[in-house]
């Protein structure tokens, strides 16, 4: 049977049923709008992962951070006489009862001299003899949620018990943190639009190369009366189609590429992104994207045709 | 039906090749546009298939004036006009019967009925063998057959036909005058452009419109009673 359908065409019959008015799917114009559109998600992709991980990274930041102090009795007074271990120990146990006895704090805790050792052997290096050089104190407060604490006051209170204690609430830091993070999330958008804006010029182009490639087709049938809806949407179609299939087979690859690559981050150890794991809502997002690629190639098309056919009288 | 009043046409910044066009078709005629090559036959016919605009002057067509319509009722106004270009224009990507039944799904037809329509149709100018075939591979007569039923599937207001009668031989050239004498008979108003003068002598009951020197000048026909003479003298 087969060898006689082969026959048939060779004869000059037509194949399957009519798809299109115009022979859209003759020539290769569309493998380029395909290839097009499949590196435009892989980029995509990349961005909306990089977003991802930054709004991971600084929510488990914030959240760290959010309730908690620290409380750092420097090891000199404000004379700049050193004071000794014993002195900022009991300074440290006055300062523990203290906060303990404040309604809005949940726990507090003295940080053990090997903790601050920890703490500072990457800047002072292992070997570093600790025992004639006093360490500061240090007390780790978690306040309660959702209780706005007081921060000004409660350091003034402290310096009660020495003038250069200090109550560190990370503000500023997670501030910083923050406005970096967000710049970053904000380029990462930025890329994002940019890829946008480069799928509809690439729709476009393709669509207009299409329609100039076909101008005789067109005419005829806006000469048959052909609404300028009708034209359109089929040519809405066959791009929604072209962009939806080469944006698919980009997203396989984009994930191809991201789980070889989170292997190699394993693999190296490198905690890049530490513990970063998709949820299931930004995977779905990934996955739309070839919805939304297409959904955009679309309506550049409409837009497109509409404009060429206005010209016709 | 049509009315023509000064009407000039030119391409570009090109000499004029119509300059002042005026005539008026009564519906339901049948007439042939003639003229010596490259007098503005196809050019007079685009404007009546409302291809092109013309430079100057009013265009009357089924009671509206042309320059005043809007987009939309242009469009409903050039599903009203068949056309068999002299070159055909056929999609050759697509079968002859999705050729022929192009007219009926642009006017949003149902599937059953484009089917019945085409297939009697396509029995009719002799292409019931050729249904799925693409039209470059079938001959110039069978194309234009192609095109002329195509131009005539949606029994248009108004047929326009280029040179219809350039590639048959004359049992299917006589065919189609039949088909066109039949439509126009059931109301069709039409007009074809030939330069061929032993076929507007066999159809010399037909008016004529001639073209010179970039005017029209309409010709009457002669009575009517000789017509069946003719068409008798033929077989
Ligand atoms: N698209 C066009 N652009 C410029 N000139 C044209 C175009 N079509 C026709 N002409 C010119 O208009 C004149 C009339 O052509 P045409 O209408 O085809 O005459 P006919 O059909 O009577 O042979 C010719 O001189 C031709 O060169
Ligand atoms: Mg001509």
């Amino acid at each position: 049977m087969k060898i006689f359908s082969k026959k048939d065409r060779r004869l000059g019959v037509a194949h399957g049923t009519r798809k299109y008015d115009l022979p859209l799917e003759k020539g290769n114009g569309g493998s380029f709008l395909k290839i097009l559109m499949g590196l435009m998600t892989i980029l995509a992709m990349f961005a909306f992962v990089a977003s991802f991980a930054l709004s991971a990274m600084t929510e488990r930041w914030s959240a760290g951070l959010a309730n908690q102090a620290t409380v750092e009795i420097p090891a000199e007074n404000a004379a700049g006489v050193l004071l000794s271990q014993e002195e900022i120990n009991k300074t440290a146990q006055d300062i523990l009862v203290f906060l303990q006895q404040n309604s809005a704090v949940e726990t507090v805790t003295i940080m053990s001299e090997e903790e601050i050792q920890s703490l500072v052997s990457p800047w002072l290096g292992e070997d570093m003899e600790f025992n004639d050089l006093p360490l500061p104190g240090i007390l780790s407060v978690g306040f309660k949620e959702g209780v706005a604490v007081d921060t000004k006051n409660l350091e003034k209170r402290l310096k009660n018990f020495g003038e250069p204690i200090r109550l560190d609430t990370h503000a500023t830091w997670l501030a910083n943190v923050l406005k970096f993070t967000s710049a970053l999330n904000m380029a990462a958008m930025l890329i994002t639009g940019l890829i946008g804006l480069a799928t509809v010029i690439a729709a476009a182009g393709a669509v207009q190369s299409r329609m100039s490639m076909y101008r005789d087709e067109l005419e005829l049938l806006h000469l048959m009366g052909a609404a300028d809806r009708y034209i359109s949407r089929q040519l809405q179609r066959y791009t929604f189609i072209s962009c939806f299939q080469g944006s698919a087979m980009g997203a396989c690859l984009g994930f191809i590429i991201l789980f070889i690559t989170s292997l190699i981050f394993k693999e190296k150890e490198i905690a890049l992104l530490p513990n970063f794991n998709m949820s299931l809502t930004e995977f779905l997002i990934l996955c739309a994207l070839p919805v939304l690629i297409a959904l955009l190639g679309m309506i550049t098309a409409r837009q497109t045709v509409l404009r060429t056919l206005a010209k016709m009288p | 039906m049509i009315k023509f009043e000064h009407v000039g046409l030119r391409y570009g910044v090109g000499p004029e090749i119509l300059t002042d066009v005026n005539f008026t078709l009564e519906p339901g005629t049948f007439h042939f546009l003639s003229g010596p090559s490259g007098a503005g036959k196809t050019s007079l016919l685009s404007l009546l298939y409302l291809g092109r605009k013309p430079t100057r002057g009013l265009m009357k067509m089924f009671g509206e004036d042309i320059g005043q319509l809007n987009r939309h009722e242009l469009k409903l106004m050039r599903q009203r006009i068949g056309v068999v270009f002299q070159d055909f224009r056929l999609l050759n990507h697509m079968s002859a019967f999705d050729n022929i039944a192009l007219p009926l799904r642009i006017m949003g037809q149902e599937e059953k009925e484009i089917r019945e329509n085409v297939e009697e149709l396509m029995e009719w100018v002799g292409l019931g063998e050729h249904q799925h075939m693409l039209p470059n591979t079938l001959s110039g007569g069978q194309q234009q057959r192609i095109a002329v039923a195509r131009a005539v599937i949606t029994r248009p207001k108004l047929l326009l036909a280029d040179e219809p009668t350039g590639n048959l031989d004359d049992e299917i050239g006589l065919r189609l005058m039949n088909l066109f004498d039949q439509l126009n008979r059931m109301g069709t108003t039409v007009v074809i452009a030939s330069h061929n003068t032993m076929l507007m002598e066999k159809f010399g009951q037909h008016s004529k419109l001639i073209l010179d020197k970039g005017q029209a000048r309409l010709e009457k026909s002669e009575p009517k009673s000789t017509l069946k003479q003719r068409i008798g003298d033929m077989f």
